[in-house]
Protein backbone atom coordinates (compact mmCIF):
# COMPACT_ATOMS: atom_id res chain seq x y z
CA UNK A 1 0.00 0.00 0.00
CA UNK A 2 1.77 3.22 -1.22
CA UNK A 3 1.52 5.97 1.55
CA UNK A 4 -1.48 8.50 0.83
CA UNK A 5 -3.99 6.28 -0.55
CA UNK A 6 -6.63 4.36 1.43
CA UNK A 7 -7.96 1.04 0.92
CA UNK A 8 -10.27 0.68 -2.05
CA UNK A 9 -12.78 -1.37 -0.67
CA UNK A 10 -13.38 1.24 1.48
CA UNK A 11 -13.51 3.98 -0.25
CA UNK A 12 -15.96 2.44 -2.60
CA UNK A 13 -18.32 1.30 0.36
CA UNK A 14 -18.01 4.96 1.61
CA UNK A 15 -19.21 5.90 -2.35
CA UNK A 16 -22.00 3.46 -1.88
CA UNK A 17 -22.90 5.16 1.44
CA UNK A 18 -22.70 8.67 0.00
CA UNK A 19 -25.11 7.28 -3.03
CA UNK A 20 -27.51 5.99 -0.75
CA UNK A 21 -28.04 8.67 2.07
CA UNK A 22 -28.80 10.76 -1.63
CA UNK A 23 -30.73 8.90 -3.06
CA UNK A 24 -33.11 7.78 -0.03
CA UNK A 25 -35.34 10.48 0.28
CA UNK A 26 -35.93 10.16 -3.78
CA UNK A 27 -36.76 6.84 -3.38
CA UNK A 28 -39.11 7.21 -0.28
CA UNK A 29 -40.16 10.74 -2.06
CA UNK A 30 -39.23 12.55 1.27
CA UNK A 31 -38.90 15.64 -0.60
CA UNK A 32 -42.51 15.53 -1.73
CA UNK A 33 -43.99 14.41 2.00
CA UNK A 34 -41.84 15.95 4.51
CA UNK A 35 -42.77 19.55 3.64
CA UNK A 36 -46.50 18.01 3.90
CA UNK A 37 -45.32 16.77 7.41
CA UNK A 38 -43.93 20.86 7.82
CA UNK A 39 -47.09 21.60 6.77
CA UNK A 40 -49.62 19.57 8.98
CA UNK A 41 -47.77 20.48 12.25
CA UNK A 42 -47.83 23.83 11.47
CA UNK A 43 -51.96 23.58 10.51
CA UNK A 44 -52.30 22.23 13.52
CA UNK A 45 -50.39 24.10 15.73
CA UNK A 46 -53.04 26.31 16.80
CA UNK A 47 -55.41 23.63 18.11
CA UNK A 48 -52.80 21.79 19.65
CA UNK A 49 -52.77 23.50 23.64
CA UNK A 50 -54.49 22.22 26.54
CA UNK A 51 -56.45 25.42 26.95
CA UNK A 52 -58.09 25.27 23.29
CA UNK A 53 -58.90 21.42 23.95
CA UNK A 54 -60.41 22.21 26.91
CA UNK A 55 -62.09 24.55 25.22
CA UNK A 56 -63.55 22.20 22.35
CA UNK A 57 -64.62 19.55 25.46
CA UNK A 58 -66.74 22.71 27.22
CA UNK A 59 -68.00 23.47 23.35
CA UNK A 60 -69.20 20.06 23.74
CA UNK A 61 -70.63 20.25 27.21
CA UNK A 62 -72.80 23.54 25.99
CA UNK A 63 -74.34 21.85 23.70
CA UNK A 64 -75.25 18.57 25.83
CA UNK A 65 -76.44 21.20 28.49
CA UNK A 66 -78.97 22.39 26.07
CA UNK A 67 -80.26 18.33 25.49
CA UNK A 68 -80.28 17.57 28.78
CA UNK A 69 -82.86 21.13 29.09
CA UNK A 70 -85.47 19.14 26.62
CA UNK A 71 -87.39 17.19 28.77
CA UNK A 72 -88.18 20.29 31.26
CA UNK A 73 -88.32 22.48 28.17
CA UNK A 74 -90.90 19.84 27.08
CA UNK A 75 -92.87 19.75 30.46
CA UNK A 76 -93.20 23.84 30.40
CA UNK A 77 -94.66 23.85 27.24
CA UNK A 78 -96.80 20.73 27.18
CA UNK A 79 -97.33 20.36 30.33
CA UNK A 80 -96.38 16.74 32.76
CA UNK A 81 -95.53 14.03 32.78
CA UNK A 82 -92.44 14.36 30.85
CA UNK A 83 -93.13 11.03 29.08
CA UNK A 84 -96.00 12.13 26.89
CA UNK A 85 -94.84 16.02 27.00
CA UNK A 86 -91.26 14.74 25.11
CA UNK A 87 -93.10 13.14 21.75
CA UNK A 88 -95.34 16.28 21.52
CA UNK A 89 -92.36 18.63 21.87
CA UNK A 90 -90.61 16.46 19.33
CA UNK A 91 -94.18 16.65 16.88
CA UNK A 92 -93.66 20.54 17.31
CA UNK A 93 -90.19 20.70 17.25
CA UNK A 94 -89.05 18.39 14.90
CA UNK A 95 -85.60 20.20 13.98
CA UNK A 96 -84.96 19.75 17.51
CA UNK A 97 -85.89 16.73 18.07
CA UNK A 98 -83.90 15.48 14.99
CA UNK A 99 -80.51 17.04 16.60
CA UNK A 100 -81.82 15.91 19.99
CA UNK A 101 -81.97 11.82 18.44
CA UNK A 102 -78.16 12.82 16.30
CA UNK A 103 -76.76 14.46 19.67
CA UNK A 104 -76.20 10.38 20.92
CA UNK A 105 -74.16 9.62 18.46
CA UNK A 106 -72.09 12.86 17.80
CA UNK A 107 -71.27 13.52 21.40
CA UNK A 108 -69.23 10.12 22.19
CA UNK A 109 -67.79 10.35 18.20
CA UNK A 110 -66.13 14.39 18.69
CA UNK A 111 -65.49 13.63 22.02
CA UNK A 112 -63.28 10.46 21.61
CA UNK A 113 -62.11 12.50 18.98
CA UNK A 114 -61.23 15.42 21.25
CA UNK A 115 -59.61 12.81 23.62
CA UNK A 116 -57.85 11.63 21.26
CA UNK A 117 -56.04 14.67 20.46
CA UNK A 118 -55.58 15.55 23.80
CA UNK A 119 -53.76 12.70 24.83
CA UNK A 120 -51.15 13.09 22.09
CA UNK A 121 -50.48 16.62 23.02
CA UNK A 122 -46.76 15.62 24.13
CA UNK A 123 -46.12 13.24 21.09
CA UNK A 124 -47.47 16.43 19.50
CA UNK A 125 -45.03 18.66 20.67
CA UNK A 126 -42.13 16.52 20.69
CA UNK A 127 -42.50 15.90 16.80
CA UNK A 128 -43.12 19.50 16.81
CA UNK A 129 -39.77 20.20 18.61
CA UNK A 130 -38.39 18.61 16.03
CA UNK A 131 -36.06 19.76 13.25
CA UNK A 132 -38.74 20.95 10.41
CA UNK A 133 -40.17 18.17 8.25
CA UNK A 134 -39.00 19.97 5.23
CA UNK A 135 -35.51 19.72 6.47
CA UNK A 136 -35.53 15.66 6.53
CA UNK A 137 -34.95 14.89 3.24
CA UNK A 138 -31.75 17.46 3.36
CA UNK A 139 -30.69 15.40 6.74
CA UNK A 140 -29.83 12.51 4.04
CA UNK A 141 -29.00 14.68 0.87
CA UNK A 142 -26.29 16.85 2.73
CA UNK A 143 -24.20 14.03 3.95
CA UNK A 144 -24.22 11.68 1.33
CA UNK A 145 -22.87 14.94 -0.71
CA UNK A 146 -20.43 16.07 1.79
CA UNK A 147 -18.94 12.06 1.60
CA UNK A 148 -19.14 11.94 -2.21
CA UNK A 149 -16.97 15.22 -2.71
CA UNK A 150 -14.70 14.21 -0.69
CA UNK A 151 -13.96 11.10 -2.39
CA UNK A 152 -14.00 13.06 -5.71
CA UNK A 153 -11.09 15.28 -3.61
CA UNK A 154 -9.30 12.34 -2.43
CA UNK A 155 -9.32 10.60 -6.13
CA UNK A 156 -8.18 14.30 -7.31
CA UNK A 157 -5.27 14.91 -4.35
CA UNK A 158 -4.58 11.58 -3.46
CA UNK A 159 -1.84 13.09 -1.06
CA UNK A 160 -4.81 14.51 1.32
CA UNK A 161 -6.50 11.00 1.64
CA UNK A 162 -5.41 10.60 5.30
CA UNK A 163 -6.83 14.19 6.38
CA UNK A 164 -9.91 13.47 4.48
CA UNK A 165 -10.78 10.09 5.71
CA UNK A 166 -10.77 11.67 8.97
CA UNK A 167 -12.86 14.22 7.68
CA UNK A 168 -15.37 11.24 6.51
CA UNK A 169 -14.86 9.40 10.00
CA UNK A 170 -16.16 12.92 11.79
CA UNK A 171 -19.03 13.41 9.32
CA UNK A 172 -20.04 9.50 10.59
CA UNK A 173 -19.10 10.02 14.10
CA UNK A 174 -21.81 13.51 13.70
CA UNK A 175 -24.32 11.28 11.80
CA UNK A 176 -24.44 8.59 14.63
CA UNK A 177 -25.02 12.00 17.73
CA UNK A 178 -27.20 13.60 15.48
CA UNK A 179 -30.69 12.01 16.76
CA UNK A 180 -28.88 12.33 20.13
CA UNK A 181 -28.78 16.05 20.23
CA UNK A 182 -32.42 16.44 18.55
CA UNK A 183 -33.74 13.94 20.68
CA UNK A 184 -35.17 11.61 17.90
CA UNK A 185 -34.73 8.85 20.09
CA UNK A 186 -37.13 9.71 22.65
CA UNK A 187 -39.19 12.12 20.12
CA UNK A 188 -39.42 10.18 17.00
CA UNK A 189 -41.34 7.57 18.54
CA UNK A 190 -43.79 10.20 20.17
CA UNK A 191 -44.41 11.31 16.50
CA UNK A 192 -45.34 7.61 15.69
CA UNK A 193 -47.75 7.39 18.26
CA UNK A 194 -49.64 10.36 17.36
CA UNK A 195 -49.47 9.08 13.86
CA UNK A 196 -51.17 6.03 14.75
CA UNK A 197 -53.61 7.65 16.87
CA UNK A 198 -54.88 10.07 14.45
CA UNK A 199 -54.91 7.24 11.87
CA UNK A 200 -58.81 7.34 12.75
CA UNK A 201 -59.32 10.78 12.84
CA UNK A 202 -57.71 11.85 9.79
CA UNK A 203 -59.67 9.85 7.21
CA UNK A 204 -61.50 11.62 4.59
CA UNK A 205 -64.48 9.68 5.58
CA UNK A 206 -64.33 10.95 9.63
CA UNK A 207 -63.75 14.77 8.22
CA UNK A 208 -66.60 14.38 6.24
CA UNK A 209 -68.69 13.06 9.40
CA UNK A 210 -67.86 15.30 11.22
CA UNK A 211 -69.03 17.92 8.57
CA UNK A 212 -72.12 16.53 9.07
CA UNK A 213 -72.32 16.84 12.38
CA UNK A 214 -71.47 20.56 12.13
CA UNK A 215 -74.93 20.59 9.84
CA UNK A 216 -77.28 18.84 12.70
CA UNK A 217 -75.47 20.83 15.52
CA UNK A 218 -76.18 24.37 13.43
CA UNK A 219 -79.62 22.82 13.08
CA UNK A 220 -80.21 22.33 16.55
CA UNK A 221 -79.27 25.98 18.00
CA UNK A 222 -81.03 27.16 15.18
CA UNK A 223 -84.21 25.11 16.70
CA UNK A 224 -82.97 26.48 20.21
CA UNK A 225 -83.02 30.35 19.15
CA UNK A 226 -85.38 30.25 16.44
CA UNK A 227 -88.05 28.01 18.00
CA UNK A 228 -87.66 26.67 22.10
CA UNK A 229 -86.81 30.13 23.66
CA UNK A 230 -89.57 32.06 21.67
CA UNK A 231 -92.16 28.84 22.48
CA UNK A 232 -90.56 29.86 26.38
CA UNK A 233 -91.42 33.32 25.98
CA UNK A 234 -94.69 32.47 24.44
CA UNK A 235 -95.70 30.22 27.57
CA UNK A 236 -94.44 33.37 29.88
CA UNK A 237 -91.35 33.36 30.76
CA UNK A 238 -89.02 36.09 30.10
CA UNK A 239 -85.55 36.06 29.20
CA UNK A 240 -84.17 35.78 33.02
CA UNK A 241 -86.37 33.07 33.98
CA UNK A 242 -85.37 31.00 30.45
CA UNK A 243 -81.92 31.64 31.83
CA UNK A 244 -82.65 30.80 35.19
CA UNK A 245 -84.76 27.74 34.35
CA UNK A 246 -83.38 26.30 31.61
CA UNK A 247 -79.44 26.94 31.61
CA UNK A 248 -78.12 24.31 29.21
CA UNK A 249 -80.84 25.90 26.67
CA UNK A 250 -78.89 29.29 27.03
CA UNK A 251 -75.78 28.31 27.67
CA UNK A 252 -75.95 26.66 24.18
CA UNK A 253 -77.95 29.73 22.15
CA UNK A 254 -75.08 32.09 23.88
CA UNK A 255 -72.57 29.88 23.36
CA UNK A 256 -73.32 29.48 20.08
CA UNK A 257 -71.20 32.04 17.33
CA UNK A 258 -68.00 30.89 19.80
CA UNK A 259 -68.54 26.99 19.47
CA UNK A 260 -68.66 28.52 15.62
CA UNK A 261 -65.58 30.19 15.52
CA UNK A 262 -63.78 27.15 17.77
CA UNK A 263 -64.99 24.58 15.36
CA UNK A 264 -65.06 25.43 12.65
CA UNK A 265 -61.28 26.18 11.79
CA UNK A 266 -60.62 23.01 13.56
CA UNK A 267 -62.65 20.84 10.75
CA UNK A 268 -61.10 23.32 8.44
CA UNK A 269 -57.54 22.42 9.21
CA UNK A 270 -58.61 18.28 9.68
CA UNK A 271 -59.80 18.52 6.17
CA UNK A 272 -56.82 20.05 4.62
CA UNK A 273 -54.45 17.76 6.18
CA UNK A 274 -56.09 14.50 5.30
CA UNK A 275 -53.32 14.72 2.31
CA UNK A 276 -50.33 15.65 4.58
CA UNK A 277 -51.20 12.74 6.76
CA UNK A 278 -51.43 10.35 4.29
CA UNK A 279 -48.03 11.78 2.86
CA UNK A 280 -46.25 11.63 6.16
CA UNK A 281 -47.93 8.30 6.87
CA UNK A 282 -46.47 6.71 4.22
CA UNK A 283 -43.08 7.67 4.81
CA UNK A 284 -41.04 4.88 6.91
CA UNK A 285 -41.96 4.61 10.72
CA UNK A 286 -41.17 7.52 13.09
CA UNK A 287 -39.82 5.04 15.41
CA UNK A 288 -36.67 4.28 12.14
CA UNK A 289 -36.22 7.85 11.82
CA UNK A 290 -32.54 7.93 14.76
CA UNK A 291 -31.61 4.56 13.06
CA UNK A 292 -31.55 6.35 9.62
CA UNK A 293 -28.65 8.75 11.11
CA UNK A 294 -26.85 6.09 13.81
CA UNK A 295 -26.44 3.07 10.92
CA UNK A 296 -25.17 4.65 8.22
CA UNK A 297 -23.14 7.37 10.41
CA UNK A 298 -21.44 4.02 12.05
CA UNK A 299 -20.56 2.94 8.89
CA UNK A 300 -18.72 6.08 7.55
CA UNK A 301 -17.28 6.37 10.30
CA UNK A 302 -15.87 3.09 10.62
CA UNK A 303 -15.02 3.26 7.13
CA UNK A 304 -13.49 6.22 7.35
CA UNK A 305 -11.60 5.11 9.90
CA UNK A 306 -10.59 1.75 7.64
CA UNK A 307 -10.10 4.06 4.85
CA UNK A 308 -6.76 6.34 6.80
CA UNK A 309 -3.78 5.07 4.93
CA UNK A 310 -1.79 3.41 6.60
CA UNK A 311 1.83 4.65 6.59
CA UNK A 312 3.42 1.33 8.37
CA UNK A 313 2.52 -1.10 5.97
CA UNK A 314 3.77 1.06 3.25
CA UNK A 315 7.19 -0.62 3.46
CA UNK A 316 6.25 -4.33 4.23
CA UNK A 317 5.42 -5.28 0.60
CA UNK A 318 2.11 -6.33 1.28
CA UNK A 319 -0.05 -6.93 -1.85
CA UNK A 320 -1.84 -3.11 -2.65
CA UNK A 321 -5.60 -3.00 -2.52
CA UNK A 322 -5.17 0.76 -3.23
CA UNK A 323 -7.03 2.63 -5.46
CA UNK A 324 -4.36 3.35 -8.07
CA UNK A 325 -3.58 7.66 -8.81
CA UNK A 326 -5.81 8.04 -11.61
CA UNK A 327 -2.09 10.44 -13.32
CA UNK A 328 0.56 8.48 -12.11
CA UNK A 329 -0.61 4.93 -11.95
CA UNK A 330 -0.58 2.26 -15.31
CA UNK A 331 1.61 4.79 -17.14
CA UNK A 332 4.59 2.95 -18.67
CA UNK B 1 -72.56 33.57 -77.40
CA UNK B 2 -74.58 32.19 -73.99
CA UNK B 3 -76.86 29.88 -74.36
CA UNK B 4 -80.17 30.10 -72.39
CA UNK B 5 -79.64 26.99 -69.39
CA UNK B 6 -76.02 28.95 -68.87
CA UNK B 7 -77.64 32.78 -68.50
CA UNK B 8 -79.79 31.02 -66.17
CA UNK B 9 -77.65 29.88 -63.86
CA UNK B 10 -75.68 32.71 -64.03
CA UNK B 11 -78.73 35.10 -63.25
CA UNK B 12 -79.15 32.36 -60.05
CA UNK B 13 -75.99 32.29 -58.30
CA UNK B 14 -75.90 36.08 -58.78
CA UNK B 15 -79.03 36.13 -56.86
CA UNK B 16 -77.78 33.88 -54.82
CA UNK B 17 -74.70 35.79 -54.08
CA UNK B 18 -76.69 38.99 -53.78
CA UNK B 19 -78.79 37.22 -50.90
CA UNK B 20 -75.95 35.77 -48.87
CA UNK B 21 -74.20 39.14 -48.66
CA UNK B 22 -77.79 40.74 -47.74
CA UNK B 23 -78.05 38.21 -44.89
CA UNK B 24 -74.66 37.88 -43.68
CA UNK B 25 -74.69 41.20 -41.39
CA UNK B 26 -77.87 39.91 -39.83
CA UNK B 27 -76.74 36.53 -39.18
CA UNK B 28 -73.26 37.87 -37.42
CA UNK B 29 -75.26 39.83 -35.48
CA UNK B 30 -77.44 37.36 -33.84
CA UNK B 31 -74.52 34.98 -33.62
CA UNK B 32 -72.02 37.46 -31.90
CA UNK B 33 -71.64 37.36 -28.45
CA UNK B 34 -72.14 41.14 -26.84
CA UNK B 35 -70.65 41.67 -23.29
CA UNK B 36 -72.30 42.52 -20.60
CA UNK B 37 -70.69 45.80 -18.47
CA UNK B 38 -72.86 47.03 -15.70
CA UNK B 39 -74.26 45.69 -12.80
CA UNK B 40 -76.39 42.35 -12.45
CA UNK B 41 -78.78 43.92 -9.92
CA UNK B 42 -80.09 41.47 -7.01
CA UNK B 43 -83.78 41.01 -7.64
CA UNK B 44 -85.98 39.09 -5.32
CA UNK B 45 -85.48 35.05 -5.77
CA UNK B 46 -81.88 35.56 -5.49
CA UNK B 47 -80.76 32.62 -3.33
CA UNK B 48 -77.42 30.20 -2.15
CA UNK B 49 -78.18 26.43 -1.49
CA UNK B 50 -75.29 24.45 -0.12
CA UNK B 51 -75.48 20.90 -0.98
CA UNK B 52 -73.40 18.61 1.43
CA UNK B 53 -71.33 15.37 0.24
CA UNK B 54 -72.68 12.03 0.60
CA UNK B 55 -70.72 10.97 3.42
CA UNK B 56 -71.52 14.39 5.07
CA UNK B 57 -74.92 13.21 5.02
CA UNK B 58 -75.88 14.55 1.58
CA UNK B 59 -78.71 17.00 0.56
CA UNK B 60 -78.90 20.43 0.72
CA UNK B 61 -77.64 21.89 4.30
CA UNK B 62 -80.22 23.64 6.15
CA UNK B 63 -79.84 27.14 6.94
CA UNK B 64 -81.48 27.70 10.05
CA UNK B 65 -81.46 31.57 10.04
CA UNK B 66 -82.69 31.82 6.33
CA UNK B 67 -85.46 34.00 5.38
CA UNK B 68 -87.06 31.49 3.36
CA UNK B 69 -89.90 28.56 4.56
CA UNK B 70 -87.63 26.16 3.09
CA UNK B 71 -84.46 26.70 5.41
CA UNK B 72 -82.32 24.84 2.72
CA UNK B 73 -82.55 28.09 0.67
CA UNK B 74 -80.32 31.42 2.11
CA UNK B 75 -82.17 34.37 -0.07
CA UNK B 76 -79.56 36.72 -0.88
CA UNK B 77 -80.52 40.50 -0.94
CA UNK B 78 -78.94 43.58 -3.39
CA UNK B 79 -75.61 45.05 -1.09
CA UNK B 80 -74.72 48.74 -1.65
CA UNK B 81 -73.58 48.31 -5.04
CA UNK B 82 -76.96 46.81 -5.97
CA UNK B 83 -75.53 43.51 -7.26
CA UNK B 84 -72.53 42.00 -9.53
CA UNK B 85 -70.61 44.51 -11.39
CA UNK B 86 -68.94 43.36 -14.66
CA UNK B 87 -65.36 44.46 -15.60
CA UNK B 88 -64.24 45.49 -12.12
CA UNK B 89 -63.67 44.33 -8.99
CA UNK B 90 -65.60 44.40 -5.53
CA UNK B 91 -63.56 43.72 -2.84
CA UNK B 92 -64.39 43.24 1.06
CA UNK B 93 -63.34 45.63 3.22
CA UNK B 94 -60.47 45.87 5.35
CA UNK B 95 -60.88 44.53 8.03
CA UNK B 96 -63.17 42.26 6.44
CA UNK B 97 -65.25 40.84 9.10
CA UNK B 98 -66.04 41.73 12.81
CA UNK B 99 -65.14 40.26 15.99
CA UNK B 100 -68.05 37.29 15.96
CA UNK B 101 -66.53 36.18 12.40
CA UNK B 102 -69.64 38.45 10.37
CA UNK B 103 -68.35 39.75 7.12
CA UNK B 104 -68.76 43.04 6.30
CA UNK B 105 -68.65 42.45 2.79
CA UNK B 106 -71.51 44.41 1.61
CA UNK B 107 -70.60 45.34 -2.18
CA UNK B 108 -72.43 42.12 -3.74
CA UNK B 109 -74.92 41.55 -0.81
CA UNK B 110 -76.43 42.62 2.50
CA UNK B 111 -74.49 40.09 4.75
CA UNK B 112 -76.92 37.24 5.68
CA UNK B 113 -77.04 35.44 8.41
CA UNK B 114 -75.32 31.37 7.51
CA UNK B 115 -75.60 29.40 10.88
CA UNK B 116 -75.89 32.54 13.05
CA UNK B 117 -73.20 34.26 11.17
CA UNK B 118 -73.55 36.69 8.24
CA UNK B 119 -71.54 35.64 5.22
CA UNK B 120 -71.16 38.51 2.83
CA UNK B 121 -69.62 38.43 -0.84
CA UNK B 122 -66.50 40.30 -2.93
CA UNK B 123 -64.45 39.27 -6.17
CA UNK B 124 -61.05 39.58 -5.67
CA UNK B 125 -58.19 38.66 -8.70
CA UNK B 126 -60.22 38.69 -12.24
CA UNK B 127 -62.82 40.78 -13.11
CA UNK B 128 -66.65 38.97 -13.35
CA UNK B 129 -66.81 38.79 -17.66
CA UNK B 130 -70.46 38.32 -18.55
CA UNK B 131 -71.27 37.97 -22.60
CA UNK B 132 -74.72 37.27 -23.95
CA UNK B 133 -75.60 35.63 -27.34
CA UNK B 134 -79.34 35.18 -28.16
CA UNK B 135 -80.37 35.40 -24.92
CA UNK B 136 -77.87 33.22 -23.33
CA UNK B 137 -75.89 34.66 -20.47
CA UNK B 138 -72.23 33.15 -20.27
CA UNK B 139 -69.10 34.28 -18.81
CA UNK B 140 -67.41 33.97 -15.80
CA UNK B 141 -67.07 34.61 -12.22
CA UNK B 142 -63.84 33.18 -11.17
CA UNK B 143 -62.77 35.96 -8.61
CA UNK B 144 -66.35 34.94 -6.56
CA UNK B 145 -66.01 34.90 -2.97
CA UNK B 146 -68.16 33.99 0.02
CA UNK B 147 -67.16 35.12 3.57
CA UNK B 148 -68.10 33.71 6.70
CA UNK B 149 -66.58 33.42 10.01
CA UNK B 150 -63.21 34.57 9.34
CA UNK B 151 -62.94 32.71 6.43
CA UNK B 152 -62.97 33.58 2.30
CA UNK B 153 -64.25 30.69 0.51
CA UNK B 154 -63.94 30.46 -3.22
CA UNK B 155 -67.39 30.43 -5.22
CA UNK B 156 -66.84 31.78 -8.59
CA UNK B 157 -67.07 29.77 -11.68
CA UNK B 158 -65.51 29.76 -15.28
CA UNK B 159 -68.98 28.55 -16.82
CA UNK B 160 -71.70 30.96 -15.61
CA UNK B 161 -74.72 30.17 -17.14
CA UNK B 162 -77.82 32.11 -17.51
CA UNK B 163 -80.59 33.64 -19.55
CA UNK B 164 -80.98 37.47 -20.61
CA UNK B 165 -84.33 39.66 -22.05
CA UNK B 166 -82.41 42.47 -24.40
CA UNK B 167 -85.85 44.32 -23.71
CA UNK B 168 -86.56 44.07 -20.11
CA UNK B 169 -83.17 43.60 -18.98
CA UNK B 170 -84.01 40.44 -16.76
CA UNK B 171 -81.36 38.24 -16.31
CA UNK B 172 -80.89 34.61 -14.66
CA UNK B 173 -77.59 33.99 -13.56
CA UNK B 174 -76.39 30.61 -12.39
CA UNK B 175 -73.47 28.42 -11.33
CA UNK B 176 -72.12 25.66 -9.10
CA UNK B 177 -68.90 25.75 -7.19
CA UNK B 178 -67.48 23.00 -5.73
CA UNK B 179 -66.12 24.11 -2.18
CA UNK B 180 -62.13 22.99 -2.43
CA UNK B 181 -60.44 23.19 1.09
CA UNK B 182 -61.31 24.14 4.95
CA UNK B 183 -64.79 23.30 7.05
CA UNK B 184 -66.76 22.78 3.70
CA UNK B 185 -64.36 21.17 1.50
CA UNK B 186 -66.47 18.58 -0.67
CA UNK B 187 -69.21 20.67 -0.34
CA UNK B 188 -71.37 22.47 -3.36
CA UNK B 189 -72.45 25.98 -3.49
CA UNK B 190 -75.48 26.74 -5.53
CA UNK B 191 -76.12 30.09 -6.65
CA UNK B 192 -78.79 31.34 -8.47
CA UNK B 193 -78.96 35.29 -8.99
CA UNK B 194 -81.54 37.06 -10.98
CA UNK B 195 -83.35 40.56 -11.18
CA UNK B 196 -82.46 43.42 -13.62
CA UNK B 197 -79.30 44.38 -15.56
CA UNK B 198 -78.41 47.94 -15.10
CA UNK B 199 -76.36 49.80 -17.62
CA UNK B 200 -73.50 51.87 -16.30
CA UNK B 201 -74.34 55.65 -15.77
CA UNK B 202 -72.71 57.98 -18.43
CA UNK B 203 -72.07 61.13 -17.53
CA UNK B 204 -72.73 63.51 -19.78
CA UNK B 205 -69.55 65.63 -21.19
CA UNK B 206 -68.93 69.35 -19.51
CA UNK B 207 -69.67 72.07 -21.91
Amino acid sequence: MRAGTPRRWAAVALAVIGLALVAMPVVFDVFSRAPKGAQMIDAFAPFMTSSRLDGYHADMSAIGAAVKDAPQVAERLFGTPAGSAQPRLAAAYPSFATFEQKWRGIYPDMTEMIDTIQHNLGNYDAVAALPSFTLFPWFFVAPGVIILALIALGLTCPAWWRRLSWALAALGVALVLAPAVFQMFSRAPDGGRMMTAFKPIETRARVARIQGYFSDIAAGQGAVQLELIPALRRAGLSATEISASYPGLTRFDGDWIHILNDMTPLIGAMSNNVVNYDAVAALPPFALFPWFFVLPGLLVAGLGLAAVPRRSRDTDGAASTDIPHPITEGVT
Amino acid sequence: MTSRPSRRLGVGLVAIAVLAVAAAPAAATAARAKKLKGTFELGAGSYFRMLQPAAAGGGYFSNPYSTDSDKTYTPVTAGEDGGIETGKLQPAPSPAFDAQGNSLANLIITPASFTGINFGLATVGTAPSISVKNGKLSGQLTGFTAEWNNQTFPQGSSAVKGTYNVETRKYVLTWKSLVSGGPFNGFTGDWHLQGKFKLPRVFPLSP
